[in-house]
C-alpha cells in the first residue's frame, strides 16, 4: 500500500523523480491526451513490471536490459496496435510518444530499481502506483494548461471524439486567455510551478517527522 | 564460450516470445485499422463509385507521386496521386480510377487551387472526360493549351497511376 501511494506525492515520478519528464511536457496540452497518455504508460507499466519481476530469477545479469527492452517493446508495440485500432483518434492525437513510451525512463527505471528484487504483486502495485502518479502530473499538468489557454477543460469520449463527456471553465475569463500556455515554454512554466510545489510539500512532511 | 551461447538463447527465446505475442496482437487488429483507413477515404472514393467495395491495397511509390491505393471490387483500381501545378503552395491532389480493362473512367480532383480560368480549366468536367477519360496510356492523356503546368502535372499524376496499375494488376 506504501508503494501504491508513494507514487503520488512523496516519489511522484515527474514531478520529484524528474523522470519521463519529455512526454508528459509534450501531451499535457489537453486533458484527453493527457488521460490517455497516461492511462497507456500505466498499462505499459503495469505489466512489464509484472513480467520482469515473474522472470527476474531466471534472467542472467549480464543481459537484463536487453532483455527488459525487448519486453517494454513488445508491450509498448502491443498497447500502439490496440489504440491504433480502437482509438484512432487518439492515436493520431498522441503521434510518435506513443511508441517512445519505450524509452520512457520511468519504466526502464521502476524495472531495474524496484521490479527486479521484488515479488510479481507488489512490482504490479507499484506499476500502478507510479503509473496512476503520472497520469496525476499529466492531469494537473493538462489541467491548468488547458484552462489558462482557452477557459476552459474539457474531456471528450475518446471513442467518439464528437461527444463531450464534461466541459467547465470560466466563460468570463474567454477573453483573458494565455496563449503561451499551449506552448512548450508554458509547459516548463507549470512543470516548474508544481515541481516547486511539490519540493515544499515534501520538505515539510521531512520536517515534521523530525520533530 | 558456454555462457556466451546461453545468454543468446536466452535472449533469443525472449525474442521469439515477444515475436509470437505480436504478431497474434497485429493479426488481431490490422482488419480493424484497415477499415479506418478505409472510412477515412471512403466519402471520396464513393464520389467515383458510388455503393461499390474499397480495399486498401499496399503500394509504394519511390518518386512520391501515388500515395494510396485501392482495390474496388470487381471494377478496377483508384489511385490517389499528388503533383505541383503551377500553385506551387497547393498542390494538386487527384483520385484516378482504371477500370480492369486499363482504361481511365473517372478523374475526380480533391485539392487543386489553380489560376481561375486557365490551369482551373482542367478540371472542368467537359474537359475531364475529353482530356482523360479513355486514356490507355500516359500518351493518349491529352494536354490543354494555356494551362500547360497544371497539364503536366495531370499528365504526371496519371502516367504514375498506370504505373502502380501495372504494378499491382
Amino acid at each position: 500500500m506504501n508503494n501504491f501511494k508513494n507514487g503520488f506525492i512523496k516519489e511522484n515520478p515527474v514531478f520529484c523523480l524528474f523522470l519521463g519528464m519529455c512526454s508528459s511536457l509534450a501531451l499535457s496540452t489537453s486533458l484527453n491526451n493527457a488521460l490517455g497518455m497516461g492511462i497507456c504508460v500505466t498499462l505499459v507499466l503495469i505489466f512489464s513490471n509484472a513480467i520482469i519481476s515473474a522472470i527476474r530469477k531466471i534472467t542472467p545479469d549480464e543481459i537484463r536490459i536487453p532483455v527488459y527492452i525487448v519486453i517494454i517493446a513488445t508491450l509498448v508495440s502491443v498497447v500502439e496496435l490496440l489504440v491504433h485500432a480502437y482509438l484512432p483518434a487518439l492515436f493520431d492525437a498522441l503521434g510518435a510518444f506513443l511508441s517512445l513510451i519505450v524509452v520512457n525512463c520511468i519504466i526502464l527505471g521502476r524495472a531495474e530499481a524496484f521490479a527486479k528484487k521484488n515479488p510479481i504483486l507488489p512490482s504490479i502495485i507499484d506499476g500502478l502506483g507510479m503509473g496512476l502518479g503520472y497520469t496525476f502530473a499529466l492531469v494537473v499538468m493538462s489541467c491548468i494548461r488547458e484552462f489558462l489557454t482557452t477557459a476552459w477543460v474539457s474531456l471528450y469520449n475518446p471513442f467518439d471524439m464528437s461527444q463531450l463527456i464534461f466541459r467547465i471553465g470560466i466563460p468570463q475569463l474567454s477573453d483573458y486567455t494565455i496563449s503561451l500556455f499551449g506552448t512548450s515554454v508554458g509547459a516548463f512554466f507549470t512543470f516548474a510551478c508544481l515541481a516547486a510545489l511539490f519540493a515544499f510539500i515534501n520538505s515539510k512532511e521531512k520536517k515534521e517527522a523530525k520533530k | 564460450m558456454k555462457k556466451t551461447i546461453k545468454l543468446a538463447l536466452f535472449l533469443g527465446i525472449v525474442a521469439a516470445l515477444s515475436g509470437l505475442i505480436l504478431g497474434f496482437v497485429n493479426s488481431l487488429t490490422e482488419p480493424i485499422i484497415q477499415e479506418r483507413a478505409v472510412a477515412s477515404e471512403k466519402a471520396n472514393l464513393e464520389l467515383m463509385y458510388p455503393g461499390a467495395d474499397f480495399k486498401i491495397i499496399e503500394y509504394n511509390d519511390e518518386s512520391g507521386t501515388v500515395i494510396g491505393a485501392y482495390e474496388v471490387t470487381g471494377k478496377g483500381y483508384i489511385f490517389k496521386a499528388t503533383a505541383t501545378g503551377y500553385n506551387s503552395s497547393t498542390p494538386i491532389i487527384a483520385l484516378v480510377g482504371i477500370t480492369n480493362d486499363g482504361k481511365i473512367d473517372n478523374v475526380v480532383a480533391l485539392q487543386q487551387q489553380e489560376t481561375n480560368g486557365f490551369g482551373s480549366r482542367c478540371f472542368e468536367e467537359s474537359n475531364i472526360k475529353s482530356l482523360y477519360i479513355g486514356a490507355q496510356s500516359e500518351a493518349d492523356v491529352d494536354m490543354l493549351a494555356g494551362a500547360s503546368f497544371t497539364s503536366t502535372a495531370m499528365k504526371e499524376i496519371m502516367a504514375k497511376s498506370f504505373e502502380a496499375y501495372k504494378k499491382v494488376k
